[in-house]
């Protein structure tokens, strides 16, 4: 008998054995797609038992917060900057998930991703216990006064505005319309969240598609300054090469006529064609660089490449492959004004100009300023890292005089960007997206001897072709962004604003 | 005075240990759900610990010999399964300490009664017709009560009462004397047709009988994971007795027939076994409960959440079926496996005591009672976890409910009167607890 009572122990064994084996399974292997399953909501619902680091700008405003509730989920957050900051720091919702910095620092504002670090007192030690006051908040870059400054400037129309420290990377403004506030996605009413996200999605433009960095849009002129830096550092002598005044260019290969803007002539030599955006001019130049100088440039300086931003999914700039230019000469012209399949962000538009503004190098574009744990002492602060040398410096210097002459030139398209006593360098951008529609760019920094910010603005699909133009509908929301970061009276810009207008309608800018 | 014997140091120094752990557990559970101390710490760890104590002192006093892990280990998942019902509900935490010391009372009664467990062989009749009639007592007009689907309870005014707890206990009795008498006759049970030798139909009826019994508790009450411990009882007591592996592979067949042939007549433990098979189709439905286990057992991951920091709150049944699930998220597959580890020490101590005894009854009882233990901490285990359909079954020592605990010290106290009779007798020592006079002599 005592030979099947040592049988019946080996039998129960081999039943916890397959116990054991689930549990490892359960537990260990499949443990990530239990976790991922969309039923699952306990992952969630957990998380929002525990609080949740604050989101401060960086000049101290409070832009995410967790409030203590009475109900099952612990927590509310709220967002006390309502729609201003919703594409910065995204929405914390436990029915949509989450976006924005919200997602991207998730692992910060709950505390998981601290290092563990042996409790030093009491409190440490209940805190290590209860898991509830490890916590860390961040602090961004983006400035509270410039996002009011670009949600003013434009002034309810659909467009975005992205401003970034050149030197660092650091975005200080980044806003789009149409937008939304992310407090009704966070309730913990079901009902309120399910109304809020459809009130959401169902506005025209998709709010919830951060298209200040997600979207892409034709850049028209304003990829200039990448050819013009093609010019410099790829065939120096086109820089002097006068171009012949045209009103339209006979494209290679085609009967296709490319026309200047409005119907305009002109021509000459670099400073010239840029300063009033010269289409013909810019269209031969491409021409004459040829598909790989200027893919290479584009490539340096970010396109076709993810820009290493701290946010969800960041959208790829576009420019075309060199292959895909074979046989097929005149889609070169139309690339190297920013056209055909030239598509880019206003995120990498504001980095083209960045790069400019850096003496060549483009810093890795970020929203994180420094992390701060519970007790509010600064644990670890960002550093700015290079992400790409998109030119020499002197490449940059060169192409900064051109963008100089673009707003102080007469004749400059961006004239409307003046800001008395501070030399502002751009780029304007009218792209044509159909017969009657552009997509209308301002890319500038200033001041240009040192710069302190660079800023893109892109209004999308605009209809009238004579007042809705780059240097006319954006040029005038850049020159207020940067005239609030570098603490410029708004009414004295203004005045110079008005008056210039009249003097870009009849200027070419592609 | 009595001298005590190294085994009961053993077991003090053992208890101790365990209402430490038990008290730790209980402290981090606190902080984890509320971020404070829980304010009933001191007199649950005094209550717990007084409890054992007592339980102790009787066995100083009517099993000196008996086995020093067993209670314990009894103590300490006693101890831990107080804290997850505390930190799921307060109000079961306090009807569980209630039932605690029910138990520990109902086991010190069970060694005072039973002084030598081969009396009980004597009432063997008396415990078939008690073990039956209990296990169909729910189905009994008017004192029967159906609770998720299953008919498993009794109430007599506000008192619910699971009688299948207790009736496997009795059950366990009756086969082990009943198999004990019948051994020889079962093992040889074979007769030749022809060609082949087959089993002989007279020395079916007893597995025919116990088949018949489990499918009528599976068909009238709904209960898979009663049906199939008990039958799984019988089968292994049975094999345990005859040696024959014959009548593994008969009950094996016999019991996977009855359950295919009983799924096609009952909704409930259809339903059950669709959610086994596909929990992912009825998800929101009859999968629910398992599928809000088997994230809960996910989300623990290695190391677990930390007691009192999970959710905990998604899953229906969580202080009885699913409290193994909560463990699970909470403590983690290192804790868990700590816990399993901790049946597995009690159903080998059960075995080893089973090897020790002389007589075939005592040996087939303490077999059958850690069989018991062990098919029953599978059966529910292996549910929760979808190795197996998921029952209404406890686990034992852990899991919220009165009749569970209750059944379960009384296994405990019957399993220490085997121990300590074998003991006894391995030193030639009268069985009944004479004052002994060797000190430290159970080596």
């Amino acid at each position: 008998m005592n030979r099947q009572i040592r049988g019946l122990g080996l039998g129960i064994s081999i039943l916890f054995i397959a116990l054991f084996v689930q549990l490892n399974y359960l537990q260990v292997v499949h443990k990530t797609k239990l976790a991922a399953n969309p039923l699952n909501r306990a992952t969630v619902i957990n998380s929002y038992t525990l609080p949740r680091g604050n989101i401060i700008s960086a000049d101290g405003v409070t832009l995410a917060t967790s409030v203590p509730t009475k109900d099952q989920l612990k927590y509310l957050r709220e967002y006390p900057a309502g729609s201003l900051f919703e594409e910065v720091t995204g929405y914390y919702s436990y029915i949509y998930g989450s976006d924005g910095a919200e997602a991207y620092y998730n692992g910060v504002l709950t505390g998981k991703s601290s290092p563990f670090k042996l409790p030093k007192s009491l409190s440490g030690l209940k805190n290590l216990l209860t898991n509830t006051n490890d916590t860390e908040s961040i602090t961004l870059t983006v400035l509270d006064k410039l996002q009011k400054a670009a949600q003013a400037g434009l002034a309810g129309r659909d467009g975005s505005v992205v401003a970034l420290d050149p030197k660092t990377g650091a975005v200080l403004a980044m806003y789009s319309n149409p937008t939304f506030n992310p407090n009704g996605l966070v309730s913990h009413n079901p009902a309120t969240v399910q109304a809020a996200y459809k009130a959401i999605t169902a506005t025209p433009g998709g709010p919830l598609a951060s298209p200040a960095y997600r979207q892409i849009f034709f850049p028209g002129s304003a990829f200039k300054i990448v050819t013009a830096s093609a010019v410099y550092d790829h065939d120096p002598t086109l820089a002097t090469k006068p171009q012949p005044v045209l009103t339209y260019l006979k494209l290679p290969d085609t009967t296709t006529q490319l026309h200047n803007f409005a119907g305009s002539s002109c021509g000459g030599q670099i400073l010239a064609l840029f300063t009033v955006s010269c289409d013909t001019g810019f269209a031969k130049i491409g021409l004459d660089l040829g598909a790989k100088n200027l893919y290479d440039e584009a490539t340096s300086f970010g396109f076709d490449q993810v820009p290493p931003f701290d946010l969800p999914f960041p959208v790829k700039s576009n420019f075309p492959t060199v292959s895909s230019f074979a046989g097929n000469l005149p889609t070169v012209a139309y690339s190297a004004i920013g056209q055909e399949n030239v598509e880019a962000s206003p995120l990498e538009m504001a980095l083209v100009g960045a790069a400019i503004a850096n003496g060549g190098k483009i810093m890795k574009p970020h929203i994180l300023g420094s992390i701060t744990n519970s007790q509010n002492q600064v644990v670890s602060t960002y550093k700015p890292a290079v992400w790409l040398q998109a030119t020499s410096a002197s490449t940059a210097s060169k192409v900064t005089t051109l963008m100089e002459s673009v707003v102080s030139s007469p004749d400059g398209t961006g004239v409307a960007a003046r800001i008395p006593g501070i030399q502002v360098a751009a780029k304007t951008g009218t792209a044509q997206t159909g017969t009657h529609h552009t997509d209308d760019w301002f890319v500038a920094f200033a001041p240009a001897s040192n710069p302190q910010i660079a800023v893109s603005v892109v209004i999308p699909d605009q209809g009238d072709l004579v007042s809705d133009q780059g240097g006319t509908l954006a040029a005038p929301i850049a020159k207020t962004v940067i005239e609030d970061y570098l603490g410029i009276e708004a009414a004295q810009g203004s005045s110079s604003g008005t008056g210039s207008t009249s003097s870009t309608t009849n200027q070419a800018t592609g | 005075m009595i001298p005590v014997p190294a085994r009961r140091r053993t077991e003090l120094g053992l208890i101790f240990l365990a209402v430490i752990l038990t008290g730790g557990l209980y402290a981090l559970a606190g902080f984890g759900k509320a971020g404070s101390l829980p304010a009933n710490i001191g007199p649950f760890l005094g209550t717990l610990f007084a409890l054992l104590i007592a339980a102790h002192i009787a066995l100083r006093r009517l099993a000196p010999l008996a086995d020093p892990i067993l209670l314990p280990v009894a103590g300490l998942l006693n101890g831990i399964g107080y804290v997850f019902i505390a930190r799921l509900s307060p109000h079961e935490a306090r009807l569980q300490t209630i039932w605690t010391a029910v138990g520990i009372a109902v086991f010190v009664g069970t060694l005072l009664i039973v002084r030598r467990a081969r009396d009980l062989e004597r009432y063997r009749y008396m415990f078939a017709a008690g073990g039956i009639g209990m296990l169909l007592l729910p189905l009994v007009p008017g004192i029967g009560e159906d609770i998720n689907g299953a008919r498993l309870w009794i109430h007599v005014g506000t008192l619910n009462f699971q009688p299948g707890e207790i009736a496997k206990l009795a059950l366990a009795i009756f086969f082990a004397s009943l198999l004990a008498e019948r051994a020889d006759l079962l093992s040889q049970g074979t007769k030749r047709v022809g060609r082949f030798l087959v089993l002989d139909p007279r020395y079916l009826a007893p597995i025919v009988t116990a088949w018949g019994l489990s499918l009528v508790i599976f068909l009238a009450e709904n209960d898979l994971g009663s049906s199939f411990l008990f039958f799984a009882l019988f089968i292994g007591m049975l094999w345990v007795a005859t040696g024959r592996a014959l009548y593994l592979g008969v009950g094996a067949a016999l019991f996977g027939g009855g359950a295919v042939l009983a799924l096609k007549a009952i909704g409930h433990a259809q339903t059950r076994v669709q959610a086994w098979l596909d929990p992912w189709v009825h998800a929101q439905t009859t999968g629910y409960q398992i599928i809000q286990g088997w994230f809960a057992i996910a989300n623990g991951g290695l190391y677990g959440l930390g007691p009192g920091q999970s959710g905990a709150a998604s899953i229906p049944e969580a202080s009885t079926d699913m409290i193994f699930a909560v463990m699970a998220e909470e403590l983690g597959l290192l804790g868990v496996t700590a816990i399993l580890i901790g049946f597995l020490l009690m159903v080998g101590s059960g075995l080893r005591i089973a090897v020790r005894c002389e007589r075939p009854f005592e040996k087939l009882l303490a077999a059958g009672l850690s069989l018991i233990l062990g098919v029953q901490t599978f059966v529910i285990v292996a549910g929760v976890t979808r190795l197996i359909p998921l029952t209404g079954i406890t686990l034992p020592f852990v899991s919220y409910g009165g009749s569970s605990l209750l059944a379960n010290y009384i296994l405990l106290a019957l399993l220490l009167r085997l121990s300590h009779g074998a003991e006894s007798e391995a030193r030639s020592l009268p069985v009944a607890h004479e004052p002994l006079t060797a000190r430290g002599a159970d080596r």
